[in-house]
């Protein structure tokens, strides 16, 4: 009684729960280690691109890389850079006309502010200073005096202005005539860039005609030499294959040869059989010279000589056939003729 | 003429395209990993636990506790008893059944039959499922084999069709395949380790309880003789 409640009691296990949550859990360890761990190879290898050319990229590529880079820079680029540098400093000239207009002609505009501004101060000055000390002195004098010099001053005053008009439109025109000048040598720079452009894309496509031509001539030469490599290589082959075939059939008759030789060296001749009668045989061969089978083709008509012909075809085995195993298949059903006289 | 070749390698895309007996062979690889895991940690649990109940009573028996207080408290339910208390209660009570006036030798030859049988189950017990784990260490690589070895008969019979045969066409359907023999050694290493393990231990504890109950037998014998 005691054993059983004991037992009943004991087997409870402790922490099965638990166990199988540490089983699920490795097994999401290991799973999320297998997916993190092989994502790498997620994304699509770069560079499986495969370009297949039909025609060797070397002869037609080394002169396009060789003849451009020498070619371009000399004519391209040399007219280029020294057409293309100065337009740049003409667009600000344009848009910022004022700066350049006043370093190019400051010779003539510097004493023009010079003349203008003394006559616009010293007046006010002269006007303020000196009715002052007139007027003390003698008033009519003084101001006949001041009228004639401000006449004087007016008309001087008027001169200086219309000289400083003169001036201010010979400056205009002057500075119309430079725009004029720059705007005609904008659109003459522009004709040369165009015309520069021009022989850019005609040197280009003459480039590429070029290319072309040289890629046809590549190509063509390759053509030829394949063609004549085809060639020579139809000639070796049919050379070999002419030997081969030589060599084959002296193989094969000599090994013929050396077999009827040991078969005849074994043949008990029967005495005295009138004429040259011909035993034909049809022998088949195992690989290594043994004889499978012996069958009488066509008799002699003397029993004798065709039953002693047939003794030392048994007797002679193994026939000798050629160490290539690849010619024994000219040998597996040998046609015998046994000539009784030689 | 250009070939662009895409193939997505990721682990889901792999088993997702994988061929059905693949795909069982996986599954049912999954879930004998999954039960033998399972048996991994309950084995552990119980013989770690037990391994610490013998070590404790061990000490508390040798160190001269009256046996009856020692049996009343074996098999009071209030304490988890260990399978060496149990063997002990087994013992005990067995000998305590007979009157004092039959033989020795026949007492306690029951004594020790009643110790063995208690042993046994206890044996039993504890080596429970040890031997699916066994099975698990040593057919699962070969579940996962047939798996990979079917994944890969596919993925050539496919590129027998193919002009043009490429690696690309039998690499993806071989990775495939490859999963099912990976699944199978997951499932087998720890199997094979914890069995290895887990063997050990019940014979070393096996050898206790022995010689626990030869040492019980003796020092019964010699209460009866006094």
């Amino acid at each position: 009684m005691n054993v059983s409640v004991s037992r009943n009691s004991s087997h409870s296990e402790p922490r099965s729960l638990l166990a199988g949550v540490l089983a699920v859990l490795v097994h999401l360890i290991f799973v999320a280690m297998l997916i993190f761990g092989l994502n790498w190879k997620d994304h699509p290898p770069e560079g499986m691109v495969v370009d297949i050319w039909t025609e060797l990229p070397q002869p037609t590529r080394e002169p396009v890389k060789t003849v451009p880079s020498k070619q371009e820079p000399k004519p391209v680029q040399e007219p280029v850079k020294p057409k293309t540098e100065p337009p740049k400093p003409e667009p600000p000239q344009s848009e910022l006309p004022p700066e350049p207009v006043k370093s190019e002609p400051p010779k003539p505009a510097a004493p023009q502010k010079a003349v203008t501004t003394p006559p616009v101060k010293k007046p006010d000055i002269a006007l303020k200073q000196k009715p002052e000390p007139i007027k003390e002195e003698k008033p009519d004098l003084q101001e006949q005096k001041k009228k004639e010099q401000e006449k004087v001053k007016e008309q001087e005053k008027l001169k200086e202005l219309e000289k400083q008009k003169e001036l201010e439109k010979k400056k205009e025109l002057e500075k119309q005539k430079e725009l004029e000048k720059k705007k005609a040598l904008e659109k003459q720079k522009e004709l040369e860039k165009q015309k520069e452009l021009d022989k850019q894309k005609e040197l280009e496509k003459q480039k590429e005609l070029q290319k072309q031509k040289e890629k046809e001539q590549a190509i063509q030469r390759q053509r030829e030499q394949e063609a004549k490599a085809q060639r020579e290589a139809e000639a070796q082959r049919a050379a070999q294959q002419a030997a081969a075939r030589n060599l084959v059939t002296n193989e094969v008759s000599k090994y013929k040869a050396l077999i009827l030789a040991k078969i005849r060296s074994r043949i008990v001749m029967p005495p005295d059989l009138p004429g040259n009668p011909v035993a034909e045989f049809n022998v088949t061969l195992l690989p290594g010279g043994d004889i499978l089978d012996v069958r009488l083709s066509k008799s002699s008509g003397h029993a004798a000589f065709d039953s002693a012909v047939e003794r030392a075809i048994f007797l002679s085995k193994p026939l000798p056939l050629p160490p290539d195993p690849a010619l024994f298949g000219e040998f597996r059903n040998l046609n015998i003729k046994v000539h009784y006289r030689e | 003429m250009s070939t662009t070749v895409t193939q997505d390698m990721s682990f889901l895309h792999l088993i997702s395209s994988a061929s059905l007996l693949v795909q069982l062979v996986m599954l049912i690889l999954v879930m004998i990993s999954l039960l033998s895991w399972w048996f991994i940690f309950r084995k552990l649990f119980v013989i770690r636990n037990e391994i610490k109940k013998t070590d404790e009573f061990e000490d508390v028996f040798w160190r001269g506790v009256d046996l009856n207080a020692l049996y009343q408290r074996t098999t009071s339910s209030r304490y988890a008893s260990g399978s060496l208390e149990r063997i002990f209660a087994a013992g005990f009570s067995e000998f305590n059944k007979h009157p004092s006036g039959t033989d020795l030798d026949a007492v306690m030859e029951s004594t020790r039959r009643a110790m063995r049988a208690t042993y046994q189950r206890e044996m039993d017990y504890l080596e429970s499922h040890l031997s699916f784990l066994a099975t698990v260490g040593s057919v699962s690589p070969y579940v996962g084999l047939l798996g990979t070895v079917w994944g890969i008969m596919n993925s050539f019979r496919s590129l027998s069709s193919m002009t043009q045969a490429t690696i690309a066409h039998v690499a993806p359907g071989i990775a495939e395949a490859l999963i099912a023999t990976a699944m199978g050694l997951f499932a087998a290493i720890p199997a094979v380790v914890a069995y290895n393990r887990y063997a050990s231990d019940t014979d070393q504890l096996a050898t206790r309880f022995e010689s626990f109950m030869e040492e019980l037998s003796n020092v019964l014998q010699r209460r009866a003789a006094e």
